[in-house]
């Protein structure tokens, strides 16, 4: 791309670096240092309770642990099924949505002031609220299941093997789709007229113009939300944590429930962190994954979002 | 002739079909707010009473003190932190997040999409995982159980998300506009604050509600970090409803509605703004 | 062991002998401001709206630094310990968690008077004791007792119809098997159930460990090997299986923790509920209980050795090493624990750990006309005379919980035999307490 001629020419090269020093220092100070401390204290058998022991270097001892433990594989794998459920979820639910929103026109602020009101719940309160929705005895669900007469079970939805998983989804993506929405109809906002008006007067289907021109300029705002989820989708640690606390015998672990487990109730923060950094690898996986996805995404687009 | 109101009919039941949905998506959330208003042996009843018999302030009041049987929650002071917490980190967020924003959308340098995705991941670091180092880094300098402390983190945390964003919001911008502005006789930095500046600034007020409801919501980070009514935020007050033994549901239900009602005020004002922000792609398409 | 406070109520016209040896001296602790951490909690606060009156005696000012339940309370204390800032005095405390903190805590044998110590029952001091030292003064004391719906005792339909099934008289449960046997009698899910218990965490780990011993069996030998995956442990988890597998508990009850099984058992909706005493006035309240004026307490069943489980612990209050007033904190803990503090503490169903509180609280209620706490305080003391034990007092009891309790869910949901289940679970144990140096 051409550049037009700039008197400040030979300060451009620093001024990028100097407008990011302030993003850099604290990143620096509040991510970097104590990810570099945590580095170090997954090659020890650092307990919590005894500062001595953050001085007894086991080299990769932790590691070769957790590799060799079974229950941690476990968890690492339906921690992926996790996120890949509740993403997708997310992502379907979301585009619904904001779909249907977009086709409003009066009376739309306050309709997307409601959409976004999950996202006005701390993820602890979800987490408790859930807790209680689901709760089999006088949980609200049950309840209305049998006053409606469709069930007279008491569904044990936290304790079932496929029920729980699919309940600490559920929470998740109640949470979480508003995000995704909301960009989602970012993306509709953002979308040029002339190519649906086209494809109409050249009588494609409503079907056709979403499939073949809706969507795939709305996949780059997917992207990003997508990017966005699996940033910080470890804060449903708060939610599950409240529901079920990773049980029953481990049917709803994690990888964070685990490593806050071993971290602070059994005090051994050595192989806390040691789990740490193989969950951060798998988070980075996610983001790489879809940060990619939306640049390719957004070379096709030509440039847009 | 019937067109029109035809149309208009039609806006009018999608409009409320709409509303109709976005209340049973809304439910649980309803559920919440609606058991802060009555007492726990109605709400954890079996089987269950639909039709509140009671439906009163009994628990605010009793959050604020007025009751006899609990000890009041310093809920002012809870609030008075979250707010001071939320809206300085959010600002300090904008301000961090703009000047990063401007450098990734209208300079190139050097490693410019590894130093982007570089921030972007370091997000992606559990708050499980952050937790001890940070309260151990926190406590040698004296931040721990203070404001400043949990500002400093949510900046952090926020940081990566509002580059993102209002980097794209400037790339929406056409650099073309700063640039006659520069031509004109603007340095660039009055082209920014002229041109580039009002231009994003709805972009920049959707990345602030952003930043702001997560700080205003977090919970893993703050329940480590505060300690006292000098820095407790609402969510970690919410806790101060569960006991070794027992949870006081409508209790907490009651906070959840102090916490909730400011958050959904100020998502509706800025509404406005996030929807010129999201629009304003339109103009340029 | 029989103690005074069985002896009924004859000393109850006595009044407080006790007064915190500091009350005599005003402003002893003038300017000094005491850093505390406090259990927080609905049962707990009452207590603490008590300070002001230490601080009117002494001169001194509380700060409390933090209120909030145990378990956070726990995670917070452990990262004072990791990152050195015990910048603080006091801290509440309990009998499960106070062996993993090491050496934070200052024996309180000497810092304390001897005679208050000797106020305190034998039992309550010998369990705040790790090591040799008394690193916890205690609060109130807590084991559980078998509540029961009574209507259902009397019912003569019920009577019959038990007798009928099971060949012998329906009367309130003196053992688990007998306690298994009426629960499934008296369940018809999901409108009713024969009874929960808490299903995770700790909780459970600890409802296993009595009944292992009421059922003979121990956790440990006398070397710290694991014993628990012995013939009485898997006799132990099938009698949490066989009633989960009878629909004689919800189903949900893998997820119940105290305030689950509580409210159950406050809903009407179960039969049996063995539970703390802290329950008891709420369980009577008409306000919040369906069960009020229908409870029946026993003591908690026996075992097949014979043995009634006894699984107990206590709430204490701690002084860190690093307090630069000791005096000033122990004539804190002293005032929080004496006489009228647990009196206050008593009338809310909490067990008092002074001996003398016993008599007094039971003739406050017998004046008062509240047979009901009456009851529940006989019931409760001969228990914590005879029965109680805690759990071993070892560093690492959380964490060899944190093996079993999984291991028990697995168990009971089928995924593992009892025996695989608890096999599995002492192999990590056996790791554990090798880890931590218990076996050579």
């Amino acid at each position: 791309m051409a550049r037009t001629k700039s008197p400040y020419k030979t300060r451009l090269a620093l001024t990028p670096y100097l407008l990011l020093s302030p993003a850099f220092l604290v990143l620096i100070f509040v991510v970097a240092l104590p990810l570099v401390f945590s580095l170090y204290t997954s090659f020890t058998g650092y307990r919590l309770v005894r500062p001595d022991t953050l001085w007894n270097w086991v080299g990769t001892r932790n590691y070769e642990r957790i590799f060799a433990d079974l229950d941690f594989w476990i968890a690492f794998g339906r921690t992926i099924l996790f996120l890949a459920i509740a993403l997708n979820l997310e992502f379907i639910l979301g585009l619904g949505i904001a779909l249907l929103i977009n086709r409003i026109t009066w009376g739309q602020r306050t309709l997307r002031t409601i959409m976004m009101f999950p996202m006005m719940f701390s993820p602890i309160l979800v987490g408790y609220q859930f807790k209680f929705i689901f709760n089999d005895n006088i949980g609200v669900l049950n309840n209305a299941l049998q006053s409606l007469g469709i069930s007279d079970a008491a569904t044990p939805w936290l304790v079932d093997r496929y029920l729980a998983l699919g309940s600490i989804i559920f929470a998740e993506v109640w949470m979480s789709t508003s995000v995704f929405a909301i960009l989602l109809l970012a993306g509709l906002f953002a979308m040029p007229r002339d190519p649906i008006e086209a494809a109409r007067v050249d009588g494609c289907s409503p079907w056709q113009v979403f499939r073949h021109i809706t969507l795939p300029f709305l996949m780059p705002f997917a992207f990003i939300a997508m990017t966005i989820r699996s940033l910080d989708v470890a804060r449903a640690y708060d939610i599950v944590d409240v529901m079920t606390g990773g049980g029953p015998a481990g049917r709803t672990e994690l990888l964070w429930t685990l490593i806050a487990r071993v971290g602070y109730d059994n005090a051994r923060m050595g192989q806390a962190n040691a789990m740490a950094y193989v969950s951060i690898i798998l988070s980075i996986a996610f983001t790489y994954y879809f940060f990619t996805k939306l640049v390719a995404a957004r070379r096709y687009m030509g440039g847009a979002a | 002739m019937s067109g029109p109101l035809k149309r208009r009919i039609v806006a009018v039941a999608t409009w409320i079909g709409t509303f109709l949905l976005m209340l049973v998506i809304c439910l649980p959330g309803l559920w919440v707010m609606l058991t802060g208003f009555r007492p726990n042996r109605e709400v954890l009843a079996k089987p269950a009473i639909w039709i509140p018999e009671q439906f009163n302030l009994n628990n605010f009041a009793k959050i604020f003190g007025f009751g006899a049987e609990q000890i009041a929650i310093p809920v002012p002071a809870y609030f008075t932190n979250s707010l001071v917490i939320a809206l300085t980190s959010t600002a300090i967020a904008l301000i961090i997040g703009m000047s990063g924003g401007y450098a990734f959308a209208r300079f190139r340098f050097p490693f410019k999409d590894s130093i982007f995705l570089g921030l972007m991941l370091s997000r992606t670091v559990p708050g499980i995982a952050l937790s001890l180092p940070v309260f151990m880094i926190w406590s040698r300098i004296g931040l721990i159980d203070t404001k400043l402390g949990m500002i400093i983190v949510y900046t952090a945390l926020n940081i990566p998300f509002t580059i993102w964003l209002i980097d794209g919001f400037f790339r929406q911008v056409p650099k073309e506009m700063s640039e006659a502005a520069q031509v004109d006789g603007c340095t660039r930095w009055q082209a920014f604050w002229k041109v580039e500046f009002p231009l994003a600034k709805s972009g920049i007020a959707s990345a602030g509600i952003f930043a702001f409801l997560t700080s205003w919501n977090e919970y893993a980070l703050a329940s480590q970090l505060t300690r006292s009514t000098d820095s407790k935020t609402l969510p970690v007050g919410l806790m101060d409803f569960t006991a070794q033994f027992t949870i006081d549901w409508a209790g907490m239900s009651a906070m959840a509605v102090i916490i909730i009602i400011p958050a959904l005020i100020l998502t509706f004002l800025v509404q406005k703004h996030l929807i010129a922000g999201l629009t304003f792609g339109g103009v340029k398409g | 062991m029989k103690s005074p406070r069985l002896k009924s109520l004859t000393c109850a016209a006595l009044l407080p002998l006790l007064m915190p040896s500091t009350a005599a001296l005003a402003s002893e602790f003038d300017g000094y401001t005491l850093r505390v951490k406090l259990i927080g909690g609905a049962q707990y606060e009452p207590l603490y709206a008590e300070i002001p009156k230490w601080e009117e005696m002494t001169g001194a000012k509380v700060e409390v630094l933090s209120r909030k339940n145990h378990f956070e309370l726990d995670r917070e204390i452990k990262q004072d310990i990791a990152a050195g800032t015990l910048d603080w005095c006091v801290g509440s405390n309990h009998t499960s968690f106070a062996p993993q903190y090491g050496d934070i805590y200052v024996d309180l044998n000497g810092v304390i008077a001897g005679d208050v110590l000797g106020k305190f029952d034998e039992l309550a001091i010998k369990n705040s004791t790790v090591g040799g030292k008394l690193v916890q003064l205690p609060r109130h004391a807590d084991i559980s007792n078998l509540y029961y719906k009574k209507s259902l005792y009397e019912d003569q339909a019920n009577k019959d119809a038990f007798k009928a099934k099971y060949g012998y008289d329906l009367t309130p449960p003196d053992t688990f098997e007998q306690f298994k046997d009426q629960a499934i009698f008296f369940a018809d899910a999901p409108t009713f159930y024969g009874t929960q218990y808490v299903g995770k965490d700790e909780a459970i780990t600890g409802r296993f460990y009595e009944m292992l011993v009421a059922n003979g069996g121990a956790l440990f030998d006398e070397d710290w090997n694991p014993t628990f995956n012995s013939e009485a442990g898997v006799r132990t988890v099938m009698w949490f299986k066989e009633l989960y597998d009878a629909k004689a508990v919800p189903a949900g009850v893998l997820n119940y923790l105290w305030d689950d099984t509580g409210l159950g058992f406050a809903s009407g909706t179960v039969a049996l509920n063995l539970d703390w005493a802290g329950w008891a006035s709420f369980f009577n309240d008409p306000a919040n209980s369906k069960v009020a004026g229908d409870i029946g307490l026993v003591r908690a069943p026996k075992g097949t050795s014979g043995k009634r489980s006894g699984w107990s612990g206590a709430h204490t209050f701690s002084i860190t090493e690093t307090c630069d007033n000791k005096e000033a904190a122990a004539s804190f803990v002293t005032f929080l624990t004496d006489h009228d503090r647990q009196m206050i503490e008593a009338r809310a169903g909490l067990l008092p750990t002074r001996t003398q509180v016993w008599d007094d609280a039971k003739a406050e209620f017998a004046a008062a006309g509240n047979d009901f706490l009456v009851t529940v305080f006989d019931t409760y003391a001969q228990s914590m005379a005879e029965d109680a034990f805690t759990p071993p007092l070892i560093d690492t009891w959380i964490e060899v919980s944190n093996e079993i309790w999984p291991a028990l869910q697995a168990a009971i949901l089928g995924e593992k035999t009892p025996q695989e289940a608890l096999d599995e679970a002492a192999e990590e144990a056996r790791i554990i307490m090798e880890d931590a140096g218990y076996i050579q």
